[in-house]
């Protein structure tokens, strides 16, 4: 059995003869002077121009070059030695194929065969492929165990916006099945030999020269470049020869993955050489080798989908079915997978479709959105679950409402009757879920369960998983993560507001908890939450680092220099104008106050919501005031350095009743006070200081007795 | 006390960006002091005035503009004659018939119109669309592509149609590409970022950070391009050092005090003259913010902007 090294060698020597033999012919009938060049290119022979920065113009500099294509072909058994002759390979059919051109000859005449693509074409095709609308280009080399299946590959490349190049046999196959080519039709036959391939490595290595600006004969440059930018990929149909196994080093060394169903004396490479025995899996393999991932762009769905049907309420009488979650068994989650575990757009209905119940049934219904990425993380399931609701509610004539296990979903007599079915559910989730996360979802597929035994039991699976997710949420403390977010998403209004987002200090706003900013910044890297390192320890309890200062003083383009996070009194964090509620202190008591926007009465403070407002908004540090969070109230970092959450002195009653189970919990277990809110002033105890203060010695607040606050 | 001159010095500088070729090609930034602070530092490259050409016409316009274009029937004709005004640096041709939801005029009309303007003027070119993403993006493309080595600036790329743009106008056809914002800072800075990541050089963005009519919530706009100017030298923020092209006329002739007759409130008196005023008032009011370039529509604005820079400078 040969070795891989073996075949890369055999293979490129075999190349470079063959391109002797073509100069020596070539030679024969024409002088050194004879130009030779590929019609419409600034980039000489593209292959050995981008490569070698060499301007190949006619015979002489073409014999010339031979020389280092066969310092390329070093022979000692390292993976370098295989890179570099792949290369040289690519250069030599690259030479073999200039050899046609020699004297301005036309050997092709694109009916169908193409042979060398244009400046004008790399442009036509670069532009696309920077900006995902092509998200790659394949290039398909030998003959498809059948005319058929090499048209569905074919296809199927298509219907993904995939550009594909045809090398061999396979051109006849789709000739035979009347299939057009052409540059439009992003399928263009190169030529029946091997070395026609040159013409698509020219295509890569000039989107390297035109947009990636790099140096002509700048090797590692191009290589780079075309690794990390230019998404194509080799598929090889059986039997590959020793110089395809060549052509495939170069196409490797280039960043490019080959596929091939040949297991004969093949050498797997992870990611790099795949050996897929079934070839009509060759367009997903390769795919995924090559890490694209595909735009969804429109809502397969027989219904309207926008935002303006959000607000759309579906009565009992217009209804066709009725997901009720407090009703029957039904549910909604978003699961994390294993790439292989998931094959990308497939939806799957359990159970009966829509036109099998009655008008008017209530079913079970759990939809079940499973997602593979290599930056996926679990902690996104919910943040990406959250947004279902939308999802679903955009739908012309469907409403949703709730989340979890605890769902409601109305679907309405006309949508019913446009055709909407269960799996269409699927498609909008499909759809919007890769579509908006694309950042970390590769391969999305959905589940749609009506089947009642089946949903019954996934409903108990899922809350297991919710279970698991609180948990995490409880364990995740300011001193569990090593690092923070800025959000600095309302610097639009306030200009040197920042936020800095912890796991126990959620945006001031309510909306951006820390896992909100931390999937945030990894769906957009360059956004408006960034990663503040938990570096340089000033004070823990003051809740000062190094780090958040300096982000701090970035963020705010030098406004602010500092701030604690777990104060009011000593550089408090700043507001927008945003927040939900806002903490003032109330020297009478030596407690602080806490209103929320809705809550339009007086506080004992003297002032209202929007007084108080006014003093704490517009990105300044104003001690004593504070803005904040509803979820920041119970927090075990509200205003820690001064005492924590026993300093509360008085809430509107709705916003108590509200926080009231985490803030007793809290309370509970800080202090050991039991009920806590019962000893927290309302409007309906007090709105001035002194009846305030009357009634908190009556109940033996704690805040009475500790330290001053001024 | 005698007055003591503490000029205000930064390290940092705006970067230059070059518009257009030959004799009369324009360069764009390279300040290291406020804007117009030329009493801080030297600017080498004064703000400039371009001239916005629109390809709908002027029937609408105040007699004087109709005047000046009187008997030019195509845009070519039309810039020949802007190319002459005093004070004109540039040339900006705006393609609003190009939406779609309007006369959607197709791209390869635009395309040849622009062409024949670059024919027929040696001014640099600026392209503006239509605002509408998809057909700005495809009308961006077809002009880079056309007027490949004019070195154009395409105004504007924006987050929705950035990649696009970025790539066929600042990559394919090496052409200058505008970032265009909504008057935020951080939008524009991401912007910029976006389409550098994308591999266009920093040196060949050209930002557009969003602009209002004097008295149409401005306060906004200054602040905006008066802290990106503040980032870009005080912080040596890199990515917010582009030069700042601001399209004044677009925005000022849709105002009320442009376009009202004085039929209609005589107090207000002649309509050109609002105009004209409404034009200046802004443009003067963002060259002091921080703008490298306005582009502007009437003759006379044209002309009192460009004296304005030159006494300043």
């Amino acid at each position: 059995m040969a070795t891989l090294f073996e075949r890369v060698f055999k293979g490129s020597d075999e190349m470079v003869e063959r391109a002797v033999k073509s100069l020596e012919e070539v030679s024969a009938r024409y002088s050194d002077d004879t130009a030779v060049a590929f019609p419409d290119t600034a980039y000489y022979l593209p292959c050995i121009y981008a490569m070698t920065g060499e301007k190949v113009t006619n015979v002489g500099e073409l014999k010339n070059i031979m020389g280092w294509i066969q310092s390329q072909m070093t022979r000692e058994k390292k993976t370098h030695d295989i890179f570099t002759s792949g290369i040289g390979t690519a250069c030599a059919a690259e030479v073999i194929e200039a050899c046609k051109y020699v004297d301005g000859q036309t050997p092709y005449d694109h009916a169908p065969l193409w042979g060398h693509c244009t400046d004008a074409e790399v442009r036509e095709l670069g532009v696309p492929l920077v900006t995902g609308d092509i998200p790659g280009f394949v290039v398909l080399i030998g003959s498809a165990p059948s005319d058929e299946e090499a048209v569905a590959t074919v296809k199927s490349y298509q219907t993904k916006s995939i550009f594909v190049f045809l090398v061999g046999g396979i051109i006849d196959q789709v000739t035979r099945m009347g299939v057009q080519t052409g540059f439009n039709v992003r399928l263009v036959p190169e030529g029946y030999d091997l070395w026609a391939v040159s013409h698509v490595i020219s295509v890569a290595v000039r989107a390297a020269l035109i947009f990636g600006a790099i140096t002509p004969g700048d090797y590692d440059g191009i290589r780079e470049y075309t690794f990390k930018r230019v998404n194509a990929m080799v598929n090889a149909y059986e039997p590959v020869d020793d110089m395809t196994v060549a052509c495939g080093a170069g196409a490797i060394s280039y960043g490019f993955p080959v596929v091939t169903n040949d297991d004969n004396d093949m050498w797997r490479v992870p990611m790099s050489l795949i050996v897929q025995p079934d070839t009509t899996k060759f367009v997903e393999t390769s795919l995924e080798a090559r890490r694209i991932k595909l735009k969804v762009t429109n809502v397969d769905i027989p219904v309207n989908y926008a935002n303006a049907f959000e607000g759309e309420i579906i009565r009992r009488g217009d209804m066709q079915i009725e997901a009720d979650g407090s009703r029957k068994d039904c549910l909604e989650l978003v699961r994390t997978r294993e790439l292989p575990e998931v094959e990308d757009h497939k939806i799957t209905l359990i159970g009966p479709d829509f036109d099998e119940f009655e008008v008017g049934a209530k079913i079970n219904l759990a939809t079940i959105v499973e997602v593979a990425g290599k930056k996926m993380q679990t902690d996104f399931e919910s943040v990406f679950e959250r947004k279902f609701h939308a999802y679903i509610n955009c739908i012309e004539g469907v409403m949703h409402t709730g989340q979890r296990d605890m769902i409601r979903i109305r679907v309405s007599k006309s949508a019913y009757e446009a055709g909407f079915r269960a799996k269409h559910l699927g498609e909008v989730l499909y759809a919007k879920v890769k579509g908006e996360f694309d950042a970390v979802v590769d391969k999305c597929q959905v589940t749609v369960v009506t089947d009642p035994e089946k949903v019954t039991a996934l409903r108990k699976e899922a809350n297991e998983v919710f279970d698991k997710r609180d948990a995490r949420l409880l364990s995740l403390t300011d001193e569990t993560v090593d690092q923070f977010y800025t959000c600095i998403m309302c610097q639009a209004f306030s200009p040197s507001h920042v936020c800095i987002v912890t796991p126990e200090r959620l945006g001031l706003c309510g909306a951006v908890s820390w896992l909100d900013a931390k999937a945030t910044n990894e769906l957009d890297p360059s956004g408006p939450c960034q990663v503040v390192p938990k570096t340089g320890v000033i004070d823990e309890n003051l809740g000062k680092w190094e780090a958040v200062n300096e982000a701090v003083a970035k963020y705010s383009q030098g406004a602010l220099d500092n701030i604690s996070l777990y104060s009011i009194m000593e550089d408090p964090m700043t507001s927008c104008g945003c927040f939900e509620c806002i903490c003032g202190i109330e020297p009478f008591s030596n407690g602080v106050v806490i209103v929320n926007r809705e809550h339009t009465g007086m506080t004992p403070l003297g002032m209202t919501f929007s007084e108080m407002a006014s003093m704490t908004g517009g990105g300044v540090q104003t001690p004593g005031f504070m803005g904040h969070g509803k979820h920041f109230i119970a927090s075990k970092k509200f205003m820690k350095a001064e005492g924590g959450v026993q300093r509360i002195v008085w809430l509107p009653k709705a916003l108590k009743d509200q926080v009231a189970d985490k803030l007793n919990a809290t309370a509970k277990e800080l202090y050991g006070i039991e009920d806590f809110t019962s000893m927290i002033g309302d409007e309906t105890v007090a709105e001035d200081p002194e009846t305030l203060v009357e009634f908190l010695s009556g109940v033996g607040h704690p805040a009475l007795g500790l330290d001053p606050l001024m | 006390m005698p007055f003591k001159k503490t000029p205000q010095k930064f390290s940092a500088a705006i970067k230059t960006v070059e518009i257009g070729t030959g004799d009369r090609k324009i360069v764009l930034g390279g300040e290291s002091v406020m804007p117009l602070y030329s009493f801080d530092g030297p600017i080498e490259n004064a703000p400039k005035v371009g001239v916005e050409i629109v390809d709908t016409g002027y029937a609408d316009a105040p007699e004087g503009l109709k005047a000046f274009y009187a008997g030019c029937d195509t845009m070519a004709e039309q810039a020949k004659k802007a190319a002459a005004m005093e004070g004109a640096d540039f040339l900006c041709l705006r393609f609003e018939s190009a939406d779609p939801n309007g006369a959607d005029t197709p791209v390869e009309d635009c395309v040849a119109a622009a062409k024949e303007v670059a024919d027929s003027v040696d001014l640099p070119l600026v392209i503006m669309g239509c605002k509408n993403n998809e057909k700005d993006a495809q009308l961006f493309e077809k002009c880079a592509e056309a007027l490949a080595g004019k070195n154009i600036l395409v105004l504007a790329a924006k987050e929705e149609n950035y990649k696009g743009v970025g790539a066929a106008a600042g990559l394919a056809y090496n052409q200058k590409v505008g970032a265009e914002s909504s008057v935020d800072i951080n939008l524009a800075k991401q912007l910029n970022i976006l389409i550098t990541q994308l591999g266009v050089s920093g040196d060949s963005i050209v930002m557009n950070p969003g602009t209002a009519t004097a008295g149409y919530g401005f306060e906004y706009v200054v602040s905006t391009l008066e802290r990106i100017r503040l980032a870009a030298l005080g912080q040596n923020d890199t990515t917010l050092q582009m030069p700042i092209i601001t399209p004044v006329a677009s925005e000022t002739w849709g105002v009320k005090e442009s376009v009202t007759e004085e039929a209609d409130i005589p107090e207000w008196g002649d309509r050109e003259t609002r105009g004209i005023d409404m034009e200046v008032a802004t443009a003067a009011a963002v060259l002091a913010a921080g703008s490298n370039g306005v582009i502007l529509r009437h003759p006379q604005s044209v002309a009192t902007v460009s004296r304005l820079i030159r006494e300043l400078m």
